[in-house]
């Protein structure tokens, strides 16, 4: 067994019964098509490949792309995104300023580790705004940093209210004396490390590690907190990674946001316009009529650059082109037909068939 | 008189039939057409506010000029003044009215329960379509969870539609939309032409077409609503107001069997005793359009019942912020009042013993005569007339 180098994504070494186990780059299960280049696009960068990346990395490993683009500066944005979102940082309760826009850079230069990050949003001013009070505050920092149940600790909860409020206390085994040390010390707990790792490769593999792995990660990040990006490699290379391929998952609406401003506009939606989109369509439990309304409104704004009709001598070429654009795959030889059939149809733009792709069930998922 | 934020139903269906062209006449628009499965008593409809957020009886039913709506339903209803409820965080107290049963949630967890909602229940039940059970939330992203759980027999697809006002209502949004343009209407070869395109890529299935009747429905309220400006408020608890007034316009619009609302602004008291009672006396005033709408309609008048409570209450004393948390374990927190109004309950009826928030779910399902057989809960004593 190998181990991939932090940085370098050269494999070397061996870290049997750790959990921390791979399978070397260049075997057929690693070879990426266009759907699984978007599917890693969306679960790593948060968005799909533009068209040049599409054409870039299909066909390539997925080794190749782990050492590629796992750790640069737009990885570490949408891994951010995401905390923030966990955080339920978002709207209102974003955090701003040169502190926060610095973490991404300062992700990717190695001059952070992800749980000192995590510290930083922690200890905002936003996160306090959110949580407001003792008791939300330490309720949220043991649940949502810890995986504690506060049901079932009464006496952690008291402790870390006592500290909140300024008065000297033990939170989770440790001495505390103001909220800075209720967050410190929580993540620096290693329970926080287990919980981070753990929530890290649901979102990512989607589905939940196995325990006796699950403890061996976590004792290599714990001792060195940067390996977090070597270990979230190995669970891309995984064979639950595999899996997770075959088995797409729904789109969060912020991924149904940013996929459609890329895939369409060819352009990353600004946090202006993305955030109001994204809190919109969270507001329904199915938001899938709500998304219908915002691709209609996107592709009617003249922001998108649509074939001619006219100037379309292929219309097979241009239909697959679309699929395997939109969706990452071929039409079926009767979606082809359904859609060169509709083509012909003098009521059906180009708009028509890319509103279609684009509101359809399996745009909804990736 | 006609109020001009609130839609007719001819308006609405005029408005559906061009919105896009998805939607087609409708054989399970409006009321009456839903179910044959009623109980026997009067009760067809149910509106269930969770008046969320935190909100002591002190400042509620100790204080009635705050108050006056609630009040006079109280007067003409069931007023139970003992409502154990758990300190299970927002999220999970609010869930536990919908679900009667109290489970632990995280105070920031985003995904559904486990255990099914009286929606669920009642969809289940009575064979509701999903245009007849709705809930508005306030709360954004982590209130859509109220719409249904992760129980196998049940789960989202007999969920609630949801709408969460300061979510689909915001003004960014509507701001992001208008600039884009209005959406274009299809012709009637475009909207043919659709049907075919989405029907090779979703393959036949009679239910996917229902869910696509249903989500276009939805796309079509959602485009008048944004049109009509009825949800442009602001303030401090914009989004409790935005979440009633939804509640409002889809009773005047769809007459549905089940409306639940869920708000959580009075959670400003945290920061602000003053702040949070101004917002309970904005929401009660709000709750009253709502009554307003039930009593002036001929069909919902007779056969509406409405149960508002809080999910806990406060603490009984000021933070250091001159501000009320929730964590201290005392009565003012883990006992709240609940108002109970509806032609099969009883009048002017106070109930002074121990029931429990959990309660509620069951005994609404009860009401329309179907088992929520996972709830915790029991029947409310003395609740009907």
């Amino acid at each position: 067994m190998l181990r991939m180098e932090p940085w370098t994504g050269r494999l070397k070494g061996s870290l049997v019964g750790s959990g921390l186990e791979i399978r070397q780059g260049d075997i057929p299960g690693l070879i990426m098509d266009a759907r699984a280049v978007r599917t890693s696009f969306l679960d790593f960068m948060g968005r799909p490949p533009f068209e040049r990346e599409l054409q870039r990395w299909s066909g390539m490993t997925r080794h190749a792309l782990a050492t590629a683009l796992m750790g640069c500066e737009e990885f570490w944005q949408h891994w951010i995104n995401e905390q923030l979102f966990y955080l339920m940082l978002i709207d209102n309760f974003r955090p701003a300023g040169e502190a926060f826009e610095q973490l991404p850079r300062e992700l990717a230069t190695h001059l952070l580790a992800p749980r000192d990050a995590l510290h930083r949003l922690a200890v905002s001013a936003s996160f306090d705004l959110r949580n407001p009070g003792a008791d939300t505050f330490v309720t949220v920092v043991m649940e949502q940093l810890v995986g504690r149940n506060v049901q079932n600790s009464r006496g952690e909860l008291a402790g870390g209210k006592a500290a909140y409020d300024g008065r000297e206390a033990r939170f989770l085994g440790k001495p505390a004396k103001n909220q800075a040390d209720v967050v410190r010390i929580a993540i620096e707990d290693r329970a926080g490390t287990a919980h981070l790792l753990q929530r890290e490769y649901e979102r990512i593999v989607h589905r939940a590690p196995d325990p006796r792995e699950l403890r061996g990660w976590v004792r290599e990040v714990h001792r060195e907190p940067s390996r977090l990006l070597e270990v979230m490699r190995l669970w891309y290379l995984s064979e639950p990674y595999d899996r997770r391929l075959e088995e797409p998952v729904a789109k969060p609406n912020r991924l149904f946001v940013r996929s459609l401003f890329v895939d369409l506009a060819g352009q990353v939606p600004a946090p202006d316009e993305l955030e109001p989109l994204r809190s919109a369509l969270d507001g329904l439990a199915d938001s899938r009529p709500l998304r219908s309304v915002v691709a209609r409104a996107l592709i009617g704004s003249g922001r998108i650059t649509l074939a001619n009709k006219e100037s379309i001598s292929d219309p097979t070429i241009w239909i697959t082109g679309r699929f395997e654009r939109l969706l990452g795959r071929k039409p079926t030889a009767d979606e082809l037909e359904v859609f060169l059939e509709a083509f012909a149809d003098e009521s059906c733009g180009v708009d028509t068939i890319v509103y279609a792709l684009v509101s359809g069930v399996e745009y909804q998922s990736y | 008189m006609t109020d001009p934020i609130q839609p007719s139903r001819r308006d609405f269906i005029r408005h559906a039939a061009g919105a896009g062209g998805l939607l087609v006449a409708n054989p399970m628009l409006g009321s009456g057409l839903a179910s044959t499965r009623f109980s026997k008593g009067k009760t067809r409809h149910i509106i269930l506010i969770a008046f969320a957020g935190g909100v002591r009886t002190k400042e509620t039913f100790g204080r009635e000029s705050n108050i006056p709506q609630l009040k006079a339903l109280a007067d003409e209803g069931v007023l139970y003044t003992r409502v154990r409820t758990s300190n299970l965080g927002h999220f999970g107290a609010g869930l536990s009215i919908f679900t009667g049963v109290a489970t632990q949630r995280g105070i920031r967890e985003n995904s559904p329960g486990s255990a099914p909602t009286v929606f669920e229940y009642l969809r289940k039940g009575l064979e509701l379509p999903a245009g007849e059970v709705w809930i508005t939330t306030s709360g954004g992203a982590q209130q859509v969870n109220y719409a249904s759980s992760l129980h196998p027999d049940y789960g989202p697809k007999y969920a609630a539609t949801t709408l969460d006002g300061d979510g689909i209502f915001n003004d960014e949004f509507k701001r992001l939309i208008g600039g884009y343009g209005l959406p274009k209407e299809f012709g009637a070869g475009e909207q043919r032409v659709l049907g075919s395109l989405r029907g090779v890529l979703a393959g036949s299935s009679e239910s996917l077409q229902s869910e696509l009747d249903s989500a276009a429905r939805v796309e079509s309220y959602i485009m008048q609503e944004l049109a009509r400006g009825a949800t442009d408020v602001s303030g401090s608890n914009a989004a409790d107001i935005k979440a009633l007034n939804l509640a409002r316009n889809l009773l005047s619009v769809f007459r549905p069997t089940v409306v639940g609302v869920v708000l959580q602004d009075p959670d400003v008291a945290h920061r602000s005793f003053n702040g949070y009672v101004e917002v309970i006396r904005r929401n009660d005033a709000a709750v009253g359009e709502i009554v307003r709408v039930v009593r002036e309609d001929p069909v919902l008048a007779d056969s509406t019942a409405i149960v508002v409570l809080p999910e806990f209450g406060r603490d009984r004393d000021l933070n250091m912020r001159r501000g009320l948390d929730h964590g201290d374990d005392s009565e003012d927190l883990n006992f709240v009042t609940c108002t109970a109004w509806g032609p099969d309950f009883g009048r002017g009826r106070v109930i002074n013993e121990d029931v429990r928030t959990i309660d509620i779910a069951p005994s609404l399902c009860q009401l329309m005569g179907v088992s929520a057989p996972q709830a915790r809960g029991h029947k409310l004593p003395g609740l009907l007339g």
